[in-house]
């Protein structure tokens, strides 16, 4: 039983960032129709921009953390510009667009701060907290806590001011929202924005739980897209569902067959996707053919 | 004798090909089979992804799939590597198969990320097990043994390759420029469209990925034999990323030009080593290059060079021995299908009902239509009229009342099934194979063959191609009913729009069926073009096809429709002789509003 | 299709045309005042970047150093780099690439993965190679072209072993390996060094190389609550797992080789984490004698930075094989210089270093701990 507590907890601090990847990701996709596979070395910048400002500068993690997030949310609205003709491109072009977008990030990367990587301290203490014969870091703590606020002020943004309300109706339907006197060039930019800027927390608080390296992405943006997809693609409850689950499945397919938990994550996912095609939340829409 | 003008471009690439060994170093003769192996794979990937449609992002562990297999059985069992090689084959085409499965249910992004979880389950696998070597690898992989030449000579090996690579290039083209190529991408362009006409998407899609592991399969075969060590990282996220690049960069269903586009990358890649992040910074920034200002990639550009700059190319003529070919007897252009027994009544649809998430877009719809009769089916917009049509040629299912057809319950069938029993149609936006040409459009709904037919690709390829010829001589017929057969060639979507209309109506007319839909096949016509259109259903009456017509435009429903039924609101409010309907009050008040004056019947 | 084959035709003639120009340009020769070349495969980029880097920052100095006084007989030594990015088939690739450049021998790889994928390929054309590697793996291919730099994890162990278990009295010893050549050799060695002494790991676990979260895995081991864990993975990896046992709240004491004494493993674990670790090495400290103090004065003038384990032992092995081409300076094929290698008797920074037949030169390496960010020997 400690053992089954033992995995919850890791695998729930682990797809609390997979939660945040797979809304950045949601958001992006529900406004402008664009599945971004660079998003995950958005994710890659964000952490490394935020070492940058700890590491280097010594900026407290707050302030680093916050730094990142303007720089790459405003980063998000460069890639928004370049990315923009391909919103209306067939999705084979769209994805090896983004790909391809996602390589030209990476290799950015490794000529700013190098191939090798970094090591990133916890940006408090990691003290392990013993409760009930189970361990639970002041780190994950923190994840938790972080990830929370930021879902918590995405949803206020959203339903409760008129920039958000925004969003929503281009989402639905950009016409109307045009007709309506939405400015939808800068609803995209400002989703993408925000979008790249979740990306950074994330990318910062799993950064210090891991490794820093301009290769990063990679595993994570995988799982976060599948935990977007999982969840119901577009839709920000299920991208938290999708990747608290992938997180999750992922913690406790480690432990006894460590060396299979890939395998085990990745076959369970596309029974999942094949049961019920467009994920927990997603709607239906069943090709007939 | 005949005298045939063969271009030089051929000969003179194998020439190339064939001489090139001689002229580089062990390295550079390495890169050149690494090449050729990589363009095998990558015509996998364009066969899959570009001629079908299919999102695969597993191409690379296919190819590992097909490496490791002949390297486990050859290197740790000590199998003859000429028996392990066809085991390896079909384990990657069974991997292929596995991995193509989801492709039933989710198509696009979720399939993309589907298969690339699927990859990165593979490549941890391989990463993980004891039986593969883990991160090591499998090593003292043993050569393929041909008698009296040394395989661990990389010269040697290159033209082993290179007679593999002629002979899958040749198949590809093959199927590209056949049946199967045409499905595939007639599937890629509008999947609806061409279930309606008949085919049988699951299948195609399991094949699209089965096509996709067999040329991967071969190349990992060779892979193996040919480094005689396989390691994980080889067949990971960055060769995957390698091969979409080429694929892309070369043009989706360009064989040639993912050919070159390999090619080039493989190429610079090997040989301009240093700089590596610059490299991969440029790589990476063609490719969003390419997709954003050349989306057709190089064969898109060659094409559009070529249409600027006709190039006076050499060719050579060659005398050939004149072939005879029998007069392809065709069974007349409009005849009807036999496939479902004749009766009387052609369709009975029965209390149908359909609901779309709280919807009712039909609400227990019943008509009848005899055989040979044309029938309109008219109403306000949003009354139901394409949803039915959806019902009955198997789009929709409904939830619930039956369809009967020619007195058989199809209730439920789906889109090929219907078409495969006599039933078509056209579609109120107009769905046409917008990269194929306008023969091909005809040529696919012409093309009846079940899919086992197409194991004559491995067995008599030559039987393909006198089929093709066929086909090719009834859709000229066909189209010159239309007055489209100089159009023949040209793009389907390049039309005006009345000419587009005729060619879907021509497609739907190639499968020969004894039920014709055609919904709203006047929107957008002029006087004339609607003139040709009534005597188009008449003939087709003519010939003993039952026509049903979803229509708007009343002077047509008048003249040509024998009876009529009248929805508003997902209920049938009226049925019978245009005279009767249009007199009705309920028929008057659902386009017209209350107390209105009645209109003339024309 | 389109007449594509046109432009494909044109490509190939192309190529054809930059592949007659390559080879134009391309063979040197030999002559008697030609460079010697010499090609070091390594690993330049990725995680494992600074291995690669240490070793062509030692090898050149040696290079540099060589070519400063005569060279062999008057020429100079040609060093150039190539990356194998980490992955053995890179390694294989870059192999064929120094039999076309008529490299005299092979400096690589530092990892054993990817030497292993090279050596058949080296062997059959017979050029010499020496690698940093040190899977015991590598002195198992039956080949006679291939020598260690250092020594193989089977002594490396041995030491470890007879040091925790006969000199600190420490049985209670958790082991987490990964599986690539190197983690596997140190997996195999140390177990049987261990089972030698009767002494059995509380618990042993096998990790991949690129993986980044061993929390599962650590959670088994502290169940087992070893007083020692033992590490065998590289430089990065050990120290990720490292600090990661700290947060679970693991508190034994780390063992391992040679990835334990290096600044990555300091930086990657953190300070803190990495106190009292217990490593074991040929080379411990840059102060160890006049010859290591030169050494390091030396690197630090070409460098700007102290060099550690990996850049002295490839000084080591490039000098190894200066002074056995300076012993053949007339026949430097691959058999002759081979011949050459073994003759000699070398005494580096490393200790000393006298080949037998399957390529390992050095017999011993020594024990030490990590207080306060510096290797403190015992």
């Amino acid at each position: 039983m400690t053992w089954v507590l033992q995995t919850a907890i890791g695998g729930l601090s682990t797809g609390a960032v997979y939660a945040l990847v797979a809304m950045g990701f949601s958001i992006v996709y529900r406004t402008m129709g664009l599945v971004n596979f660079a998003h995950a070395d958005v994710v890659m910048i964000g952490a490394y921009v935020t070492v940058t400002f700890f590491l280097t500068a010594r900026l407290p993690f707050g302030v680093s953390l916050l730094a990142a997030i303007l720089i790459t949310a405003a980063l998000g609205v460069v890639i928004e510009r370049i990315l923009r003709p391909l919103e209306s491109r067939d999705l084979n072009l769209m994805l090896i667009g983004t790909i391809g977008f996602g390589i030209v990030l990476e290799s950015v990367a490794i000529l700013v701060w190098g191939s090798f990587g970094t090591a990133v301290p916890t940006p408090i203490p990691n003290l392990p907290l013993r409760v009930d014969g189970l361990v639970v870091t002041t780190y994950q703590l923190l994840i938790l806590a972080v990830s929370g606020v930021v879902t918590v002020l995405l949803f206020w943004f959203l339903d409760r001011t008129k920039l958000g309300t925004a969003m929503q109706a281009v989402a639905m339907d950009r016409v109307a929202a045009t007709a309506m006197g939405v400015d939808v060039a800068a609803s995209n930019a400002l989703a993408f924005a925000i979008g790249s800027g979740m990306a950074a927390v994330a990318g910062a608080l799993v950064g210090p739980l891991l490794y820093v390296s301009p290769g990063m992405g990679a595993s994570i943006g995988i799982k976060g897209f599948a935990a977007a997809i999982l969840g119901g693609f577009g839709s920000i409850p299920g991208a938290i569902v999708g990747g608290l689950i992938f997180g999750l499945v992922e913690a406790f397919a480690s432990g006894p067959l460590s060396a299979y938990s890939d395998l085990i994550t990745f076959v369970v996912f596309a029974l999942a996707m094949t049961i019920r095609q467009t994920g927990v939340f997603g709607e239906r829409t069943v090709d007939r053919a | 004798m005949r005298v045939v003008r063969i271009g030089l471009g051929k000969p003179l690439l194998v020439v190339t090909l064939a001489a090139l060994p001689v002229f580089l170093d062990l390295y550079k003769a390495h890169v050149a089979v690494l090449i050729l192996l990589f363009i095998i794979v990558a015509i996998g990937l364009s066969l899959v992804m570009g001629f079908g449609g299919q999102v695969n992002l597993a191409q690379a562990a296919f190819f590992g799939t097909g490496a490791y297999v002949s390297a486990i059985l050859t290197s740790t069992y000590g199998w003859d590597p000429w028996l392990a090689a066809p085991v390896a084959i079909l384990s990657t085409c069974l991997m292929a198969l596995v991995v193509g499965l989801p492709a039933l249910r989710v198509q696009s992004h979720y399939l993309g990320i589907v298969s690339l979880g699927l990859a990165v389950a593979l490549a941890s696998v391989l990463t993980n097990a004891t039986f593969t070597g883990g991160a090591s690898g499998i090593s003292k992989i043993p050569p393929l043994p041909v008698p009296g030449v040394d395989m661990t000579d990389d010269y040697n090996y290159y033209y082993l390759v290179l007679a593999a690579l002629v002979l899958l290039v040749a198949l590809a083209r093959l199927i590209a420029g056949t049946t199967l190529g045409r499905r595939l991408r007639a599937m890629r362009d509008d999947t609806l469209a061409a279930a309606a006409s008949g085919i049988e998407i699951p299948s195609y899609r399991l094949l699209a990925f089965l096509l996709g592991g067999l040329f991967a399969g071969v190349a990992g075969v060779l892979y193996a034999h040919f480094v005689r060590y396989v390691s994980p990282d080889t067949f990971g996220l960055d060769t995957m990323f390698l091969l979409l690049a080429m694929v892309i960069i070369g043009g989706q269903d360009s064989i040639w030009g993912v050919a070159v586009g390999a090619t080039l990358l493989i190429a610079a890649r090997n040989l301009l080593t240093g700089l590596d992040a610059y490299q991969q910074l440029v790589y990476g920034a063609l490719i969003v290059a390419t997709v954003v200002f050349a989306p057709r990639g190089l064969a898109g550009a060659a094409l559009a060079a070529r249409r600027r700059l006709p190039f006076p190319w050499p060719t050579l003529p060659l005398p050939f021995p004149r072939r005879s070919r029998p007069p392809v007897v065709a069974p007349p252009v409009l005849a009807t299908s036999r496939s479902v027994a004749s009766s009387a009544l052609a369709l009975r649809v029965d209390e149908v009902s359909k609901r779309f998430r709280g919807l009712t877009a039909l609400s227990r719809v019943s008509l009848e239509v005899p055989t040979g009769e044309i029938h309109g089916i008219i109403g306000p917009n949003g009354s139901g009229k394409t949803t039915l049509f959806n019902v009955i040629s198997g789009i929709e299912r409904p939830d619930g009342g039956r369809v009967e057809f020619h007195g058989r319950d199809v209730t439920g069938k789906r889109a090929y099934q219907m078409s495969r029993l006599g039933v078509a149609r056209t579609f109120q936006n107009l769905r046409l194979f917008h990269r194929l040409t306008v023969a091909e459009n005809v040529m696919v709904a012409l093309d009846r063959d079940p899919a086992r037919m197409h194991l004559r690709y491995l067995v008599a390829p030559w039987s393909v191609l006198r089929r093709e010829h066929e086909y090719r001589e009834r859709a000229l017929r066909l189209l010159a009913e239309f007055r489209l057969e100089s159009l023949a060639e040209e793009a389907a979507v390049n039309l005006p729009y009345g000419r587009q209309r005729q060619v879907e109506i021509a497609r739907a007319l190639a499968g020969g069926p004894s039920l014709l839909l055609l919904d709203e096949p006047a929107a957008g016509l002029n006087a004339a073009e609607q003139e040709d259109l009534k005597a188009v259903i008449r003939r087709v009456r003519d010939a003993g096809v039952t026509v049903i017509v979803i229509e708007h435009n009343m002077g047509l429903v008048m003249s040509v429709c024998e009876r009529l039924t009248v929805l508003a609101h997902g209920k049938v409010i009226a049925s019978g002789t245009p005279l009767e309907v249009s007199q009705d009050p309920r028929v008057v008040e659902a386009y017209l509003g209350r107390g209105t004056v009645r209109r003339e019947a024309v | 299709m389109l007449r594509l084959e046109r432009l494909g035709a044109v490509v190939a003639l192309g190529l054809l045309a930059v592949a007659c120009g390559g080879q134009l340009a391309g063979t040197t020769g030999g002559g008697s005042h030609a460079p010697i070349r010499v090609d070091m495969i390594g690993t330049f980029s990725g995680q494992n970047a600074d291995l690669g880097t240490w070793a062509w920052d030692g090898a050149k100095l040696a290079v540099d150093q060589a070519n400063a006084s005569g060279g062999v007989d008057g020429r100079k030594i040609e060093l150039e780099r190539f990356d194998d990015q980490g992955q053995p088939t890179v390694g294989t690739d870059l192999a064929k690439r120094a039999i076309s450049d008529h490299a005299v021998m092979v400096y690589g790889s530092d990892l054993s993965t990817v030497t292993l994928a090279m050596i058949p390929i080296l062997t059959a054309a017979k050029i010499p190679e020496i690698t940093s590697g040190q899977a015991p793996a590598i002195l198992e291919q039956g080949s006679s072209y291939i020598f260690l730099d250092s020594t193989t994890s089977a002594v490396f162990d041995q030491t470890l072993a007879d040091y925790l278990v006969k000199k600190r009295h420490l049985t209670s010893i958790a082991m987490v390996t990964n599986n690539d050549a190197y983690g596997k050799g140190e997996h195999d060695s140390f177990l049987a060094e261990l089972t030698k002494l009767g002494v059995k790991p509380t618990i042993d676990k096998v990790v991949t190389p690129d993986q980044t979260d061993f929390t599962s895995v650590l959670t088994e081991v502290r169940a087992t609550d070893p007083k020692v864990l033992f590490i065998g993975a590289e430089e990065v990896e050990t120290g990720l797992i490292a600090k990661q046992a700290r947060s679970l709240g693991i508190t034994a004491t780390f063992a391992g080789g040679a990835p334990m004494g290096t600044p990555t493993y300091l930086q990657t674990a953190g300070l803190a984490v990495a106190e009292g670790t217990i490593m074991t090495s040929p080379y411990l400290s840059n102060d160890a004698n006049a010859k290591t103090r030169a050494f390091a004065a030396a690197y630090r003038k070409a460098y700007g930075q102290d060099p550690e384990f990996h850049g002295a032992k490839a000084y080591d092995g490039m000098n190894v094989f200066i002074q056995a081409m300076r012993k053949t300076p007339n026949d430097l094929s691959g058999p002759k210089l081979i011949a050459a290698v073994r003759s000699i008797s070398y005494d580096g920074l490393l200790g000393h270093f006298k080949f037998d037949e399957r390529g390992l030169g050095l017999h011993a390496t020594q024990i030490g701990v990590i207080r306060d960010g510096k290797i403190v020997p015992v």
